[in-house]
């Protein structure tokens, strides 16, 4: 029944023209053609993003790793004196601390237990146990390397502990506590790769963390890289893996993170920077700086320090040796 | 068929003896005649291949655009659920639990057999074909991410993460996009075949018209000629043509009336529960993704307050009471307004996560989120689904039903336009033929 008269139209139409139509010149027809992949990227990624780092400011000159001194005695856990920033905290029954999820060894969510945990993680939780008598008092909030300053400056987080390298130009804006690790910045490459050094990734793509340090050297770079920049280092094996970049450039604790969750890549040539790991504190709060270097030097006196290290970072370097304390009053 | 070939002079001067014979009045007769005929033919031909249109329409709708619209709309449904899915087995942590797994199983399957249907149909459209083209590609693509995420998380490593971050921003960046955009051309096009079954017939109401008054008008002019009050020939074919017209239309008004419920309470009801529930899907993704985020994902909160505005809440622009406004029964009203009271409660549970996660009590949050507690948020969208899904398929039975009606009134009518058409005919061949031969 259903289109009976069409058809019967349809087919006059056919018979009629069908004749004289002939069939179009001579090729097979492609149905489906594709001519470029689009290739999966990570979020937010950026190629050879326009510098923000404000350079036109001037920055002091500055020994950025030297810090503010401890008063000689820590308080006791959950007796911070009356007024100050750690009381505050105290008051508010938790620790705010902004980290990262997602740098193996540092700083990440282990899969199994869904908890944090890292060399980063262990220096939050040194804090929180000498404010409250309790290491598990901590909200972490999670941030990108960009966010770390402007967390610090609105406020949103007490302290800082993401791989942050001390500099003159961040002392402008905010307080780091004493160095609680030295990194330096390498290269990293698939097992296969012919590069073995910096100087060797002019005009390739190299991925680094957006508002890291790492990329700020990279541009210096005398063979400037295209810098395909990411919110998360994580993101950076990933583009690696998927060969949509030549190398990862940053400190080489994290290179070695990503070496740990792969072993088809590897670290080549030698450090080129020198990057003091320091805890970000907002600019006001100096007794936040004493208090948090306080417990820094007693970590180091005490051990934590070195069981931590030993735990996540005696695969990556060799130097268990805690870097020295240095003060600039 | 009934043609004016026969009696048309065959020769090479027949125009000009039409021309001489139509001076006088037995010539002008048969003129009429031939004239009569000739628009009979065109008008049965015309009106019934209308109505075999309309049929087919009809019959389009119902076999055709409305399983496509509903496929494009699962494309969308198992996607954004899939992608809901593998965050909150991710926010699970360890070895993800086996229910996540086969839903996210399911999700990824059901999407692909809705690809395939929704593919076979884009022929014409390019808009189709493009996002049908984004989605076959950047589907493998993503599944395969998803997995890449999994063999990471499954060692403990941070990059499973990256990978499901990576796949979740293809979701939303390409796949996501392109469902909607599919599923809301195939609304458009059911829409537009909808008007179409409904349009007014103009030509063939224009041609029966015609032909009406040339009946009229003929008989008249043979009683003027004739002095006889009837011609039983001609009052016949007036008659059924005028049938025809009564039919045509009765059944023309009340396949509107049918098409037009299937319109209200079936297929804009059920555009309105689909735009409720990409909504309640992009909510329910964006809630676990804030949580895998851990504070690293503002835009999702915000989308989050944004899109839950249209499920929740008094205004006018909560889908879920303009559902409630347009339900054809009572069943349907009440499946919706238990839709928003589960919206309602979901709410309520989003609140408390943030208020939890906020608060420093991530693992809470997590726990109200993805647990199984009658409370939590899972429950809540997971009851809300539900309402929406029951209240969907009455939606599409509705349509079905009024569509199948409509379809129903036109029953009989091809046939009979033709019956009538030629007992039309034959009227007038036997009724002017009675005057010709008064003049023999």
């Amino acid at each position: 029944m259903r289109g009976a008269a069409m058809r019967s139209v349809l087919l006059t139409l056919v018979l009629a023209f069908g004749v004289t139509a002939c069939a179009s010149s001579g090729h097979p027809v492609d149905l489906a053609t594709v001519s470029s992949v689009d290739r999966p990227q990570p979020v937010g990624v950026e190629v050879n993003p326009p510098t923000t780092t404000g350079a036109a400011t001037q920055v002091p000159p500055c020994d950025p790793t030297a810090s503010l001194r401890p008063s000689t005695n820590l308080p006791q856990p959950g007796a911070m004196p009356t007024g100050s920033t750690m009381r505050a905290i105290q008051d508010r029954g938790r620790l705010i601390a902004g980290v990262d999820q997602n740098t193996f060894l540092f700083g990440f969510r282990n899969p199994t237990s869904n908890a944090l945990e890292g060399f980063d993680i262990d220096r939050v939780r040194d804090v929180a146990a000498a404010i409250f008598g309790d290491p598990n008092k901590v909200q972490y909030r999670v941030i990108t390397s960009a966010e770390r300053i402007d967390a610090l400056k609105s406020g949103e987080v007490d302290i800082v502990v993401r791989t942050m390298t001390a500099t003159c130009a961040r002392w402008v804006d905010i307080n780091f506590s004493t160095t609680y690790y030295v990194a330096g910045q390498r290269v990293l490459v698939d097992r296969a790769s012919q590069i073995t050094g910096i100087d060797q990734l002019g005009g390739k793509r190299v991925c680094a963390s957006k508002g890291s340090t790492s990329i700020a050297r990279l541009r210096e770079s005398p063979a400037p890289p295209e810098i395909v920049a990411v919110d998360n280092w994580s993101d950076c094996l990933v583009m690696l893996q998927q060969g949509q970049v030549v190398a990862v450039s940053t400190d080489d604790t994290i290179l070695a993170g990503m070496v740990a969750q792969d072993p088809n890549v590897k670290m080549v040539g030698p450090r080129f920077t020198e990057e003091p790991y320091g805890i970000g504190i907002p600019k006001q709060y100096e007794d936040m700086v004493r208090f948090v270097n306080g417990v820094l030097e007693r970590s180091i006196t005490g051990g934590s320090w070195v069981t931590s290290y030993n735990k996540w970072l005696a695969q990556a370097g060799d130097r268990a040796v805690p870097p020295p304390a240095r003060y600039r009053d | 068929m009934v043609t004016a070939a026969p009696q048309r002079p065959p020769g090479p001067s027949a125009i000009g003896r039409v021309t001489r014979s139509a001076a006088t009045t037995p010539g002008r007769l048969s003129l009429v005649a031939v004239l009569l005929l000739v628009l009979t033919a065109v008008t049965g031909i015309v009106t019934a291949l209308t109505a075999q249109a309309k049929r087919d329409t009809l019959d389009d709708l119902v076999a055709h655009r409305e399983p496509l619209a509903t496929a494009a709309q699962q494309i969308f449904r198992s996607l954004s659920d899939a992608d809901a899915t593998a965050a909150s087995a991710f926010l699970s942590g360890g070895v993800e639990p086996a229910a996540l797994r086969t839903r996210y199983e399911f999700d990824i399957s059901q999407a692909g057999t809705a690809l395939g249907k929704a593919s076979a149909d884009v022929g014409g459209d390019l808009m189709a074909a493009e996002q049908v083209e984004i989605l076959s590609q950047q589907l493998p693509v993503y599944a395969g991410l998803v997995e890449t995420a999994r063999a990471n998380n499954r060692q403990g490593f941070p990059a499973g993460a990256a990978y499901l971050r990576e796949a979740s921003g293809l979701m939303r960046s390409k796949l996501l996009p392109a469902a909607e955009q599919l599923y809301e051309i195939n609304y458009d096009r059911l829409q537009a075949e909808q008007e179409s079954a409904r349009s007014v017939p103009f030509a063939p109401i224009a041609l029966v018209v015609v032909l009406l008054l040339a009946l009229v008008v003929t008989q008249r002019y043979l009683t003027r000629k004739t002095n006889r009050l009837l011609n039983i020939g001609l009052v016949a074919a007036t008659a059924s043509v005028a049938l025809t017209m009564i039919w045509g239309t009765v059944a023309m008004v009340v396949l509107s009336s049918h098409v037009g419920d299937a319109e209200r309470g079936g297929a804009q009801q059920v555009d309105v529960l689909v735009q409720a529930r990409i909504n309640s899907l992009k909510c329910r993704a964006d809630e676990t993704l804030t949580l895998v985020a851990r504070g690293d994902g503002p835009g999702y909160e915000q989308e989050w307050q944004q899109l839950a505005a249209t499920i929740t809440g008094d205004g006018q622009g909560n889908l879920l009471r303009q559902a409630k406004d347009l339900a054809s029964s009572d069943a349907m009203a009440g499946e919706v307004q238990l839709a928003v009271q589960n919206a309602q409660a979901w709410a309520d549970a989003h609140r408390k996560i943030r208020e939890l996660d906020d608060g420093g009590q991530y693992e809470e949050a997590v726990k109200v989120a993805i647990g199984d507690a009658p409370d939590s948020a899972a429950a809540a969208f997971g009851k809300l689904d539900k309402n929406l899904i029951t209240a969907l398929n009455a939606g599409r039975e509705e349509f079905f039903t009024q569509t199948t009606r409509a379809g129903n009134a036109l029953t009989g009518l091809v046939p009979g336009i033709a019956v009538l058409a030629i007992v039309a005919a034959a009227g007038i061949t036997f009724g002017i033929r009675e005057r010709l031969r008064e003049y023999r």
